[in-house]
C-alpha cells in the first residue's frame, strides 16, 4: 500500500476516533464546570474556572439531594452478587450437562436453555414485574438480582468449554477416587479461570448497565441503582444542571470503563463466542 | 460408568440450582404472561376476571384505543428499524475494514476508541447526548453557531429527532458490530487474497468475491442481532425525545410499558408484549431462513 493511502487512512481513523471520544471528553469537562458555565453554550473543553464542587457534593450526598454514593454501592453490590451467582450455578449446570451423562432429562433441559436465548426480553418483563410484585419483592435487592440468574448465555458458554475439556484428566481423577464435586472444584474450575473471567466481565457489565428493569423494580430513592437514578434525574427538575448531571454520569461510568479497558480482551472474546453459533 | 440412582441424583443436583432459577425467572414468567393476557389485570386491583382473547381482539379491532396504541408504536418502531439496521451493518463493516487496514501497531488502540461507548449504560448515554443536543447550550449547536449556521432543534423537531436517535444509536452500539466484523475478517484465509492478487484482482473485486462471501454467516448474525436490538429500542426515545415531537418517536415498547404502568392495564399490555415478542421471533426466523435457504439452493 502506498505511503499516501496509509496516511489518509490514519487521518480518517483519527477523525473518527475524535467523533467517538468527543462526547466522553465533553462529559468529563462539563463535570468540572459550575452550572453557570455549563449552560453558557460555549465550546471550552478546558473549564475557565475548573471546580471539583460537583464531585464533592456527590460524595457528601448533597448533589441534587440524592444519595448517589448509595446508588453506586447498590449497583456494585447487585452486579457483584448477581455475577457470582451466575458463575456458580452456571458452571455447575454446564458441568452436569457437558460431563455427567447419567443426568436425567439432560438433552431436554439443554435444548430448553438454548432455545431461551432466542426469547425477547419483552416477553418476560411484565409478568416478571407482576411475579415480584405478587411476592412482595418489588423494591428489594432480590428483585434487582434474581432475574439475571435465569440467563442461559453463561451455561451455553461454559458448556462449550467443558465439552472440549480432555476426558483423560477427569478419568484419572476418578480412578484416584475423586467424586463429582471434587472433579468440579479441583479440576474443572481451576482449568476454566480464563473463561470464567470472560463470562464474569460480560455478566457484570450487563447487570451494572441495565436500567429499564431497575427503574421499574425499585420505588424508593435509597434502592435505586445508579443507572435508574440517572434516568430519573435526567427527567426531573435538574434537567439542565449539566455540571451536576455530568459529575454523576462520570462517577457512574468509571467502574465499568475501568473494567472494560482492563478486561477488553476477555469482553471481546465473549462477544465473538456468541457469534460463533 | 455406573448409573445407580445415587449417581443420577448427584448428577442432577449440579444442574438443580440453575434449573430452579430458569424455571422461576424464565419459564414461569412466560406462562404467567400468557395467563395475564387472558385476564383483566388492573395493576392495583385484586380481582382478575377471565376475558379470553378479548385483549388480543381489541388490539386487532381497528378504531379501538389498544389498536391505535399498538400499531402506531409498531409503525414508529419499524421506521426506526428500517433506518438504523442498514447503517448499523454498513458502518460497522466499514469501521472494521478501516481498523484492519491500519498499521498493526495502532489497531488495538483505535479498536478500543470505537468500542468504548458500548461500555456505557443506556441512561448515561442518553444524558450525555441530552446535553450535546441541547438547543441553547448544547455543544453541537455551539459549534454550528461558530460556523454561522442556525441552531438545530435536535430533539424537538422532525426530521432532526430521527437523525439524533440514529446517530446516538450508532455512536453507542456500533462497536459491537465492528468487533464481530473484525473477528470475521481476520478469519478469512490469507491465501485466498494472495491467489486473487496473482490473478490481478483489484481491491474492490477482492472485497466482492472473497471478503463478502466469506463473512456472510456473520453478516446474518449481525443483521439478526441488530434488528432485534433496534426492535427493542426504548432508552433513546424514552430519555432523549420522550416520544416527541407529538407521538412521532413513541416506539412500541414505550407504549406497552406506559399502558401497563401508567394506565395500569397489565392484561392488555401483556397481550401487546406477547404479540411484539412474536413479531421479533418471526423476523429473526425469516432472516435466518432467507440466508440459509439461498445457500441450500446453490
Amino acid at each position: 500500500m502506498s505511503k499516501f493511502r496509509q496516511a489518509m487512512l490514519i487521518v480518517l481513523a483519527v477523525l473518527l476516533a475524535a467523533l467517538f471520544l468527543l462526547p466522553l471528553i465533553w462529559m468529563l469537562s462539563t463535570s468540572l464546570k459550575n452550572d453557570f458555565e455549563a449552560l453558557a453554550g460555549q465550546m471550552n473543553f478546558i473549564p475557565k474556572k475548573p471546580t471539583l464542587e460537583n464531585y464533592i457534593q456527590g460524595l457528601n450526598g448533597e448533589l441534587m439531594n440524592v444519595p448517589i454514593m448509595r446508588w453506586i454501592t447498590n449497583s456494585l453490590s447487585v452486579g457483584i452478587i448477581g455475577t457470582a451467582i451466575v458463575l456458580l450455578i452456571g458452571s455447575m449446570a454446564a458441568y452436569a450437562l457437558a460431563r455427567l451423562s447419567d443426568m436425567p432429562f439432560r438433552k431436554t433441559l439443554f435444548s430448553m436453555f438454548i432455545a431461551s436465548l432466542m426469547i425477547p426480553g419483552v416477553l418476560t418483563f411484565l409478568p416478571m414485574y407482576m411475579e415480584f410484585n405478587g411476592l412482595g419483592l418489588i423494591n428489594t435487592y432480590a428483585a434487582l438480582v434474581l432475574p439475571y440468574t435465569a440467563g442461559a448465555f453463561g451455561v451455553f458458554l461454559l458448556y462449550q468449554f467443558f465439552i472440549s475439556f480432555p476426558k483423560e484428566i477427569e478419568e484419572a481423577a476418578r480412578i484416584d477416587g475423586a467424586n463429582k464435586w471434587q472433579i468440579y472444584t479441583r479440576i474443572l474450575l481451576p482449568a476454566s479461570v480464563s473463561i470464567m473471567v470472560t463470562l464474569g466481565i460480560f455478566t457484570f457489565m450487563g447487570i451494572y448497565n441495565d436500567f429499564v428493569w431497575p427503574l421499574y423494580a425499585t420505588t424508593s430513592p435509597e434502592m435505586r441503582t445508579i443507572t435508574a437514578g440517572i434516568a430519573l434525574m435526567s427527567q426531573g427538575s435538574y434537567t439542565q444542571a449539566y455540571g451536576k448531571l455530568m459529575a454523576m454520569t462520570t462517577i457512574a461510568t468509571l467502574p465499568v470503563l475501568i473494567i472494560f479497558i482492563a478486561g477488553q480482551r476477555s469482553f471481546v472474546k465473549a462477544i465473538t463466542q456468541s457469534a460463533v453459533k | 460408568m455406573k448409573t445407580t440412582w445415587k449417581s443420577r441424583l448427584s448428577s442432577s443436583l449440579f444442574a438443580l440450582p440453575y434449573t430452579l432459577c430458569f424455571a422461576a425467572f424464565m419459564l414461569f414468567p412466560i406462562g404467567y404472561g400468557i395467563y395475564i393476557s387472558l385476564h383483566d389485570f388492573e395493576l392495583l386491583s385484586q380481582e382478575h376476571p377471565f376475558v379470553g382473547l378479548s385483549h388480543y381482539i381489541a388490539i386487532f379491532t381497528s378504531g379501538s384505543y389498544e389498536n391505535s396504541l399498538f400499531f402506531r408504536g409498531l409503525w414508529v418502531t419499524i421506521q426506526f428499524v428500517l433506518f438504523s439496521v442498514p447503517l448499523l451493518i454498513l458502518v460497522g463493516l466499514g469501521i472494521a475494514l478501516l481498523v484492519n487496514a491500519l498499521p498493526r501497531k495502532i489497531r488495538g488502540l483505535f479498536r478500543t476508541f470505537y468500542f468504548m461507548p458500548y461500555a456505557i449504560s443506556a441512561s448515561v448515554m442518553a444524558v450525555i447526548w441530552l446535553m450535546m443536543f441541547d438547543t441553547n447550550a448544547g455543544l453541537l449547536n455551539s459549534m454550528l453557531q461558530k460556523l454561522g449556521i442556525q441552531s438545530i432543534p435536535w430533539l424537538t423537531d422532525t426530521p432532526w429527532v430521527w437523525i439524533s436517535l440514529i446517530a446516538t444509536t450508532l455512536w453507542w452500539t456500533i462497536g459491537f458490530n465492528m468487533i464481530i466484523f473484525i473477528n470475521a475478517l481476520n478469519e478469512v484465509p490469507e491465501d485466498y487474497y494472495e491467489a486473487a492478487s496473482i490473478d490481478g484482482a483489484n481491491v474492490w473485486s477482492k472485497f466482492k468475491h472473497i471478503t463478502l462471501p466469506s463473512i456472510r454467516p456473520v453478516m446474518l448474525f449481525v443483521m439478526i442481532t441488530s434488528t432485534i436490538a433496534s426492535f427493542n429500542i426504548y432508552a433513546q426515545p424514552f430519555l432523549l425525545t420522550r416520544g416527541g415531537p407529538g407521538d412521532t418517536t413513541r416506539v412500541l415498547l414505550m407504549n406497552v410499558l406506559d399502558h401497563a404502568f401508567i394506565r395500569k392495564d397489565v392484561g392488555s399490555a401483556s397481550a401487546m408484549a406477547i404479540i411484539m415478542a412474536f413479531i421479533i421471533m418471526i423476523i429473526s426466523i425469516v432472516q435466518y431462513r432467507l440466508t440459509y435457504g439461498r445457500k441450500e439452493g446453490n
